[in-house]
Formats: C-alpha cells, sequence, structure tokens
C-alpha cells in the first residue's frame, strides 16, 4: 500500500545551519504519526517541506506516492497544516476566512459552506463566526487554526504544536478530536512539545534530533526496548546547581519537578535521595514510574524536549 | 488552472480594499477634488489655456493617472507585505496554488483598485468642470492598461520589502516624484530643454499623456508611442512579478 508520506534522504541548510541531515521517515495511510525533538531539532523543517514553505536541498518528499514538488497540486490539496503560529486578518469575519481557505482548495462557496458550518460548531466557534480574529482568545485562535486545516477535508492532517499555549481543558478536548479524526481515517503528522501527548494519541513517533532520526517505532516498542524508568522527585526551590551536583544521571528539572532515566530505579532511588539531600534539597515527593517516552527522549537526546 | 482558487484569492484582493474604501477609495476622490478647485481654478486666472486647453480640465487626466497608479501599486504591494507580516502567506503557498495564479490575482486586485479610483476622479472631473471625454472606450481601457502594469509593480515590491518603510521609501522617493514630474500640472514644452529630454526618460510621462490624449484629444507625446510604453511596461513587469513569484526569494526558505 502506498504509504501517505513518504520521506527520503531529506537534507536541507539555511547557510550555515544544517538543519536536516538525511531524514528518512514513513508514514502509512490511516496512521497517528508523532515527530518528537526539541527546538530547532528540524520538525517544522521537514513539514515545511512537505507542505511547500521551504526547497529542499536533497532527496525526495512524497505524499501518496507523488512528488511534493512536480505533483505539488495533488500532494497540497491532500494536506490541512494547522501551524504553530496563529495567523492574523484585519479584514474578514472567521467564516469568510474559512471559505477563502476552501476557495484555495478549489471548493466554491456553495459547497463549502456545510463542511464550515460543521467545523465552527465542533470547534465551538459558531458565535464567533462573524468576528474578526483579533477578538479571539488564544484557544479560539488555535481552534480556529484547526477549522482552517480541515476546511477542504484533506486526507492528512499535519498538527504542528496544535495544543500550544492552550488550557488542560481544551487541550483534552482537542485530543478528543484528534482521535475521533483518526477513527475516522485522516492521516495525522503531529509535531509536540508534551511528549504526553504524543504518548497518549500516536500509533508511532520519531524522536529527531540536530537534523537525524534518531530513533522510530510505537510507543510501546521504544520505552520497552530501552527498558528504562522514570523518578520523579519534587523539592522546594533551590539555588545549588543541580547540574553540577548530579553528574552521574540523566535528568530534567522544571518548577521543582526533578525526572529522572535510569535502569534500575530500586539500585538509583537511595543514591539520587542521598545526592539531593547532601546538598541541602528538600525532598517533597517522590514517584518511580515505569519507563515513558519521555524517559526515552531524555535517554537518546540527553535533554528534556523544552530545552 | 485552479480556476476557483484564483477567483477566491480575486475577491479576496477585491473584497480586501473594498472593505476599507475611507483609506482605499475616499482620499484619492477627495485630494482629487481640492486639487481641481484649488490649483485648477485658481491658477486657470494665470494659465488660461495649453495647448487650447482650459488649465482645469489639463490638469484632470494627469490627476486620473497619479491616482490610477498609486492605488493600483500600492493596493498590490500593501496587501503581499501585509500577508507576510500577518502570517497569512503560508495559507497561499502552501495550498494548489501556482505562482502564476498567485500573482494573476493580486495583480488584477490592483488594476480594480486602480480602475475604480481613476473612473471615480474621471467622473468627478467631468462633473466639476464638465469635461468633454473625447473617447471614454480608450480612457477606461487606457487606465485599466496602466492600472495593470503598476499592480505588477506593486506586486514586485511587496514580495522584495521587509518592511513597510521600505516600501514607504519606494513610493514616496520614486513613484510620487516621477507622477509630478510626468507633467500632471504642466506641458513639457513648458520646460527648458534639458528638462523636456528628461521627460522622455519618465515612464509616467507617457502615460500621463496617453490619458490626456483619449480624453482631450491632445498630448505632449506621440499617443502610439504612449500605448506601446504602456504594454512594453504591463508584460515586462507582469512576466517579472511572476517570475520573482516562482523564485520565491524573500517569501520562501
Amino acid at each position: 500500500m502506498t504509504p501517505a508520506i513518504s520521506i527520503q534522504n531529506l537534507k536541507k541548510s539555511y547557510d550555515d545551519t544544517v538543519a536536516l541531515k538525511g531524514i528518512n521517515l514513513t508514514i502509512g495511510d490511516g496512521e497517528f504519526f508523532g515527530l518528537l525533538g526539541p527546538n530547532g531539532a528540524g520538525k517544522t523543517t521537514t513539514i515545511n517541506i512537505l507542505t511547500g514553505l521551504v526547497r529542499k536541498n536533497e532527496g525526495s518528499a512524497e505524499v501518496f506516492g507523488k512528488d511534493t514538488v512536480s505533483d505539488y497540486r495533488f500532494t497540497r490539496s491532500q494536506m490541512g497544516i494547522s501551524a504553530q503560529e496563529f495567523t492574523q486578518d484585519w479584514f474578514f469575519p472567521l467564516d469568510k476566512l474559512l471559505f477563502f481557505q476552501a476557495g484555495y482548495y478549489g471548493i466554491p462557496k456553495n459547497e463549502a459552506k456545510e463542511k464550515v458550518d460543521e467545523l465552527l460548531l465542533r470547534l465551538g466557534l459558531e458565535e464567533k463566526r462573524s468576528s474578526r480574529l483579533r477578538q479571539l482568545s488564544g484557544g479560539m485562535k488555535r481552534r480556529f487554526q484547526i477549522a482552517k486545516a480541515l476546511v477542504h477535508d484533506p486526507k492528512i492532517l499535519i498538527l504542528d504544536e496544535p495544543t500550544a499555549g492552550v488550557d488542560v481543558e481544551l487541550r483534552h478536548e482537542l485530543w478528543q478530536y484528534f482521535s475521533e479524526l483518526h477513527k475516522a481515517g485522516k492521516t495525522i503528522l503531529l509535531t509536540t512539545h508534551y511528549i504526553e501527548e504524543a504518548e497518549k494519541l500516536c500509533d508511532k513517533v520519531a524522536i529527531i534530533d540536530k537534523g537525524n532520526v534518531i530513533k522510530e517505532g510505537t510507543p510501546k516498542e521504544l520505552t520497552g526496548q530501552l527498558g528504562h524508568a522514570g523518578i520523579t522527585i519534587n523539592i522546594s526551590d533551590t539555588d545549588v546547581d543541580l547540574n553540577a551536583s548530579l553528574t552521574d544521571f540523566t535528568f530534567t528539572y522544571a518548577e521543582g519537578r526533578l525526572h529522572f532515566t535510569v535502569q534500575d530505579p530500586e539500585e538509583a532511588l537511595p543514591i539520587i535521595i542521598n545526592k539531593l539531600t547532601q546538598i541541602g534539597c528538600h525532598i517533597q515527593r517522590v514517584e518511580t514510574t515505569k519507563s515513558s517516552l519521555e524517559d526515552v527522549f531524555l535517554s537518546l537526546t540527553g535533554k528534556g524536549i523544552n530545552e | 488552472m485552479n480556476w476557483v482558487g484564483l477567483w477566491t484569492l480575486t475577491a479576496r484582493e477585491v473584497g480586501r480594499f473594498f472593505s476599507v474604501y475611507r483609506q482605499t477609495v475616499i482620499p484619492g476622490l477627495t485630494s482629487s477634488i481640492l486639487y481641481i478647485l484649488i490649483f485648477g481654478f485658481t491658477l486657470e486666472k494665470r494659465i488660461s489655456t495649453i495647448d487650447g486647453i482650459p488649465y482645469t480640465l489639463f490638469i484632470i487626466p494627469g490627476l486620473i493617472m497619479m491616482n490610477t497608479l498609486t492605488n493600483a501599486s500600492s493596493n498590490s504591494a500593501s496587501s503581499m507585505l501585509q500577508m507576510k507580516l500577518l502570517g497569512q502567506l503560508p495559507d497561499l503557498l502552501q495550498a494548489p496554488l501556482s505562482s502564476f495564479e498567485i500573482s494573476l490575482a493580486y495583480i488584477i486586485g490592483g488594476m480594480v483598485r486602480g480602475t475604480v479610483n481613476g473612473i471615480l476622479i474621471l467622473l468627478v472631473g467631468v462633473g466639476l468642470s464638465g469635461m468633454p471625454v473625447v473617447d471614454p472606450v480608450a480612457t477606461i481601457g487606457f487606465i485599466m492598461l496602466v492600472s495593470w502594469a503598476f499592480s505588477s509593480i506593486g506586486l514586485l515590491l511587496g514580495q522584495l520589502a521587509e518592511t513597510w518603510d521600505q516600501l514607504a521609501t519606494m513610493q514616496n522617493f520614486f513613484l510620487t516624484p516621477l507622477s509630478f514630474l510626468g507633467g500632471i500640472f504642466y506641458s513639457i514644452k513648458m520646460l527648458p530643454e534639458w528638462a523636456q529630454e528628461a521627460s522622455f526618460f519618465n515612464p509616467i510621462y507617457y502615460m500621463i499623456n496617453g490619458l490626456r490624449y483619449t480624453i482631450l484629444g491632445v498630448a505632449d507625446s506621440e499617443p502610439n508611442t504612449s500605448l506601446i510604453v504602456a504594454i512594453f511596461m504591463t508584460i515586462g513587469f507582469t512576466v517579472a512579478a511572476i517570475l520573482l513569484m516562482e523564485s520565491g526569494k524573500k517569501i520562501k526558505q
């Protein structure tokens, strides 16, 4: 079966910076695929090459077996993109912007009307259909981005950080919606900083760092292969240089939460607690978990996804 | 050809400037009325006729042309730059639209704005001064042709510009001076010889005189020369704007 997206040896440089060093990815038709990586890893460049915003230096990118450059009309009509950055517009109301978006994909207004109404209703924007984008909250703008990506009913939905900056409630609502779309047969390519999001939604993930795909598989495969476990310790805020004190461990630290990735938690936990106590950290809570995607990411890249 | 896409983007471009008509239509109309009332009717006491044409009537084709080309070029230029700065351009570049279709929609949008402004000022001129129009069809045709040419120039500038300041510089230091020096308010026969020769290198001189010929039946330049310059500019800048769009320079990475 022809894959929905096939990327072979994709390379891209910006002046002196090498963004992609020869990426290979295959995303099956109907798959929910997550692309994980820290900032600057090459996720958005990969997406932008697929959609035609960035020109590749080498390699190939295909959508349903067609080249994204020579067969761009076909490949672009198959994809809907919810970009990370919000679009702004000063002139037109939301429903008109959606009609324009459908029109760019060759769908006249009378044919797009049903879909526009359905999306505005489903994404909770019906009451705002006559509002301008500047009048929307951040969460509403995010929902509008998703409506815009879906208005031409694409087979492939590309979600670039679709829940960035939204509250927990909306994030869960969007996850529910993405799952529904996936069940309805859409292929979804997701990039995210929320590893939990990828773990919860994706059939398959690829971890990308410094322009290379360093690991690919189902979340279960990846966590199983590494056999790592996680230790989460909440400590009172500290000025101590944790990196200098915990040199033997791979960990992330943010807002009082330390997360360690270890091979054997029973062996590592007493040592970690001992070290933290020695440097004067007040331990509030300790939790050990089975290996998660976050642990896999941490052990492969040596850093947290937000670093 | 993505006809629906082309139509949609064109409708958006036209709808955009009509939605802010106070900024895009009214100012040109107001300033032209003031020019006709202040420059025309007051200076007519000192400069009664040029080539046998009352001074007020003489300046109207120039005013029409200045507004036509300013509006046509600023529409496509500002719309393109706005799309870049507001993050809307990816919506177009990721859609199944060719560079040709995108360029054409922008150019038609600017052409419509230039033509609408030109025709409105023509009507105001006729209303205020009772000016007869020798060949109305040729007048409207010439306004549309020049609008197309300058809309293409605007699209080129809009693609190249990265800030509003750059765009304003191009408008203020090139288009406006060339328009005034193209003979809106005077016949180049009133200039010293060196200035007359310099005017021959100003394309806007041919635009103003071409239109003056279609409206008043007199002009400094040969009517055919004006038409040929307008056609060459239209073809040349249209091709250049499309090729720049296709190259992706300043709009793609």
